[in-house]
């Protein structure tokens, strides 16, 4: 079933493709992916391209696709090794979801951190205390690692 | 497998872009294809029996609003699966037919006409000797020529979706070719058919689509083709119709329990698997997989389908789902699961082996693959069986010989 299913998700992405992401297969190993997202225009990540590699389990989508960012970015959520800290990728995960949905979940997280639950607590902190700082932090790595 | 990948989209071009919205709510969840044998959960939404039973055991709460929800409380709903497989079968027509609507919409008249002048007089003076036609059809003949193409246009779109149409009502679906058939049919004629057809190197299933396609003759209006369809339209609706008034939920057959193995020997889930008529080889984790998915699939099949299969059709479901676990290479058997445990090397014969207990497993390229090794095999046994022969000869002879001499 995974297979298909994936092979459908990709026809998706190919007839429908989200705003700002683009999605498709590295090679021709159909379980493996990449992904970009563009940084969202209100967002301190404005101006970057960040790539993300994907890999579907091979019971998708009774279980959720591992994602990584592969572009270093300054992020309460997101940690050095680019992995991201999202409910739905985790324990919120439903099989009713898409990589097109999770991806548009990723940009709104870029949009709005969440602080409250996260994965580099340093960052989160600032983020709580000095927003300015992290913004001008945040635009710095983009400027750096993902235009 | 090879099924073209549809999508709701398909219809948001047409005129009737509200069909992409039926389209699109009459598809799985989670599987994203159309509902089979769908089954409706307390909190109201519909999914595949196979689909949520798979997902419930790992997770129990509905994949849409995340309430809890357990297996037990899942019902059967008849009447969208039924609306399903009609939405299906007259899917394809309706897309035709739409795309040629607003084809002759957007361009106009003109490549109706261009139509009509193609089809040589010999078309007029059919129409006009059949009584039956006219009756269809109560304009005149020379005021609309475009009305006519149009007509024979949608009518053939239809009768090709018609025969498409008559291999879906059965139950077993052949492994090679992938259509459906009775089961008897498939079991004594088809599969055979379906092999050698595939070992002669032509494309399966090529004699059907060869009766599908539509003959290099421009498109002549049929009338008593044009009867029978209508007859077996009615026929094929109606069956829809009456197999859910009939349908009943009546438990002729027990849902199969869960089971708790974990207090279990190895002898005692032998001993479950054995009453089922289950193999019990295999690790302990094997067998107790192997009882988990073989109660799913039989309480999917005999709890929600409408019509359910046969329990050697469960079977081999369950040989073929046990197979695609041996290839992701967590159990072993020996022998060519081995073989096929070293598959993932770069060789392409390798990867060809990784399909070699399923129905994926591409003989033809297979035995290409191996021409020259198996021809050098039958000279090499040619060979010997020759030399056996003239041996015997030879040693008939000298025996003789022999014989001769001491004779004389």
């Amino acid at each position: 079933m995974s297979l298909k299913r994936i092979t459908k998700e990709l026809n998706d992405l190919g007839r429908d493709p989200p705003t700002s992401c683009s999605a498709g297969p590295v090679g021709d190993d159909i379980y493996h992916w990449q992904a970009s997202i563009m940084g969202p225009p209100d967002s301190p990540y404005a101006g970057g391209v960040f790539f993300l590699s994907i890999h579907f389990p091979t019971d998708y989508p009774f279980k959720p696709p591992k994602i990584a960012f592969t572009t270093k970015i300054y992020h309460p959520n997101i940690n050095a090794n680019g992995n991201i800290c999202l409910d739905i990728l985790k324990d919120q995960w439903s099989p009713a979801l898409t990589i097109s949905k999770v991806l548009l979940s990723i940009c709104s997280l870029l949009t709005d951190a969440n602080p409250d639950d996260p994965l580099v607590p340093e960052i989160a902190h600032i983020y709580k205390t000095d927003r300015a700082k992290y913004e001008a932090t945040a635009r710095e790595w983009t400027k750096k690692y993902a235009v | 497998m090879n099924q073209p990948i549809t999508d709701a989209s398909d219809f948001a071009q047409t005129a009737i872009p509200q069909l992409t919205q039926l389209d699109k709510l009459l598809r799985c969840h989670i599987c994203k294809e159309f509902l089979r044998v769908p089954v409706l959960t307390p909190c109201g939404h519909t999914f595949c029996s196979l689909c949520i039973r798979q997902y419930l055991r790992q997770d129990p709460k509905c994949p849409l609003c995340l309430n809890e929800l357990r297996e037990s409380s899942l019902r059967s709903e008849f009447l969208v699966g039924e609306i399903v497989e009609i939405h299906k079968s007259s899917r394809q027509a309706l897309l035709d037919i739409l795309k040629e609507y607003s084809r002759t919409e957007s361009k106009g008249d003109s490549p109706l006409i261009e139509l009509g002048s193609q089809s040589d007089a010999d078309d007029d003076i059919q129409i006009l000797a059949t009584t039956d036609r006219k009756s269809l059809r109560p304009s005149t003949i020379g005021s609309s020529v475009n009305r006519v193409t149009k007509l024979t246009g949608v009518r053939s779109l239809l009768k090709n979706h018609n025969e498409g149409n008559k291999s879906k009502q059965h139950m077993a679906q052949c492994p090679i070719c992938e259509q459906f058939y009775p089961i008897e049919a498939l079991e004594r004629t088809h599969l055979d058919e379906c092999l050698t057809v595939q070992s002669l190197g032509g494309q399966p299933g090529s004699k059907t689509s060869e009766r599908k396609a539509p003959s290099p003759v421009p498109r002549k209006p049929s009338p008593p083709k044009t009867v029978q369809y209508k007859h077996n339209e009615d026929n094929d609706t109606s069956s829809h119709v009456e197999r859910y008034i009939n349908s009943s939920n009546s438990g002729d057959r027990q849902r199969l329990p869960k089971v708790t193995f974990a207090s279990m020997s190895v002898a005692q889930i032998k001993q479950k698997l054995a009453s089922l008529g289950l193999p019990v080889n295999g690790t302990k984790q094997t067998m107790i997989a192997r009882y988990d998915q073989y109660e799913m699939l039989w309480n999917s099949n005999f709890c929600d389908a409408i019509e359910p299969v046969d329990v050697n059709e469960l079977k081999r479901q369950l040989l073929s789902w046990e197979t695609t676990q041996n290839n992701h290479g967590s159990s072993n058997i020996g022998g060519i699961s081995s073989m096929m445990k070293r598959a993932n090397g770069s060789k392409p014969y390798q990867k060809l082996l990784a399909d070699f207990k399923n129905d994926k497993f591409e003989r033809k390229s297979w035995i290409q693959m191996f021409r020259q090794d198996f021809k050098s095999l039958v000279k090499e046994a040619r060979r010997q069986l020759i030399k056996e022969t003239t041996n015997e000869i030879e040693s008939q002879k000298d025996n003789t010989e022999e014989t001769v001499k001491t004779q004389s």
